[in-house]
């Protein structure tokens, strides 16, 4: 390489280097929704999420629908339900920017917090 | 609820203490816990998010399938995770891999044209790239001139200067010669510059 190149090469190395300010660029709430909606299912596929009530008992706070299903049901498989696969909130949050979901802890509506 | 690493217990305590909270989180995603797992992405999307934005410049249309592949590639192998590096460097590993992927399948599917190489009147000194790196003024205008590059030069560009891969890698990696990637590398430099020039000069233009 001649010496032009070789400083030509020096000076992009130096460019790449620059500071660019992390967090000016956040994930959009729907991709994070998304990304949420794809990693439950994978965990689905190879066996039983963890019960509400033990999500419960290990510190998380469940949202209305979830809170009202794990008092309602019974058995084991059912207490591991994915409420999210049914609720319009999932839908809504895939598909909308900042959607309009106003109960707590829903983790749709944290995905859309700053 | 685990302690994130931006509050004061946090600052307060060693990175240990960090790198404890990653281990609580990946054992309660591994139990498959989906609050754990809602945690899991809304503390780290942002990072791999930003990251693979400014490695797939100028193709934003394909950000949001890499990262949604990055994730399933990160609970597939979340077992493995020791806890030797933050979490967060650790998925950040994964999302290079996968850029490199998507670098490697570019280069080997765009073919490069010589178009344009000889049109341009290069100024002997690079005076304005110099000044505005010494000032640390680049950052900004490095991104939009990466964005408005053909995919085939940012991608060279991307791959042997901001990952820092040796030309005998890259070359390696797509089955063309060192030289043939040299080449490469120079024109996609002499196009940048020529971008850099312009915003500078534009009534040279």
């Amino acid at each position: 390489m001649s010496d032009n190149l070789q400083h030509e090469d020096r000076l992009f190395e130096v460019l790449a280097r620059q500071p660019d300010e992390e967090g000016s660029e956040r994930a959009p709430s729907r991709l994070k929704a998304k990304l949420y909606t794809s990693l439950v299912q994978k965990q689905q596929e190879s066996g039983r999420l963890r019960t509400l009530a033990e999500t419960r008992a290990n510190g998380h706070g469940l949202c209305v629908f979830e809170d009202l299903w794990s008092r309602v049901t019974s058995s084991e498989a059912a207490r591991s339900f994915n409420c999210c696969s049914v609720c319009h909130a999932r839908l809504l949050a895939e598909h909308w920017e900042a959607a309009p979901i106003y109960w707590g802890h829903c983790p749709y509506v944290a995905f859309g917090k700053k | 609820m685990n302690q994130g690493p931006g509050t004061c217990q946090a600052k307060e305590s060693s990175a240990g203490a960090n790198q404890l909270s990653d281990q609580n989180l990946v054992a309660e995603v591994l139990r498959k816990d989906r609050k754990a797992t809602a945690e899991f992405v809304a503390r780290y999307a942002d990072h791999v998010y930003w990251y693979v934005r400014r490695r797939l410049v100028p193709r934003a249309d394909l950000v949001d399938d890499l990262v949604q592949e990055i994730f399933v590639a990160a609970w597939e192998n979340l077992d493995k995770f020791r806890g030797d590096s933050p979490l967060r460097s650790w998925l950040l590993g994964i999302a290079r891999h996968k850029v490199e992927d998507h670098y490697r399948k570019r280069l080997r599917e765009i073919q490069f044209h010589d178009e344009e190489e000889n049109a341009w009147d290069e100024p002997a000194s690079l005076h304005d790239l110099e000044a505005a790196l010494a000032k640390r003024q680049a950052g900004q205008r490095t991104q939009e001139i990466l964005k408005t590059l053909p995919e085939m030069y940012s991608v060279i560009l991307l791959w042997r200067y901001w990952e820092k891969r040796s030309l005998r890698d890259i070359a390696a990696q797509i089955g063309k010669t060192e030289k043939g990637v040299e080449r490469m590398v120079a024109r996609a430099r002499q196009q940048f510059k020529k971008r850099w020039y312009e915003r500078q000069s534009p009534a040279r233009g």
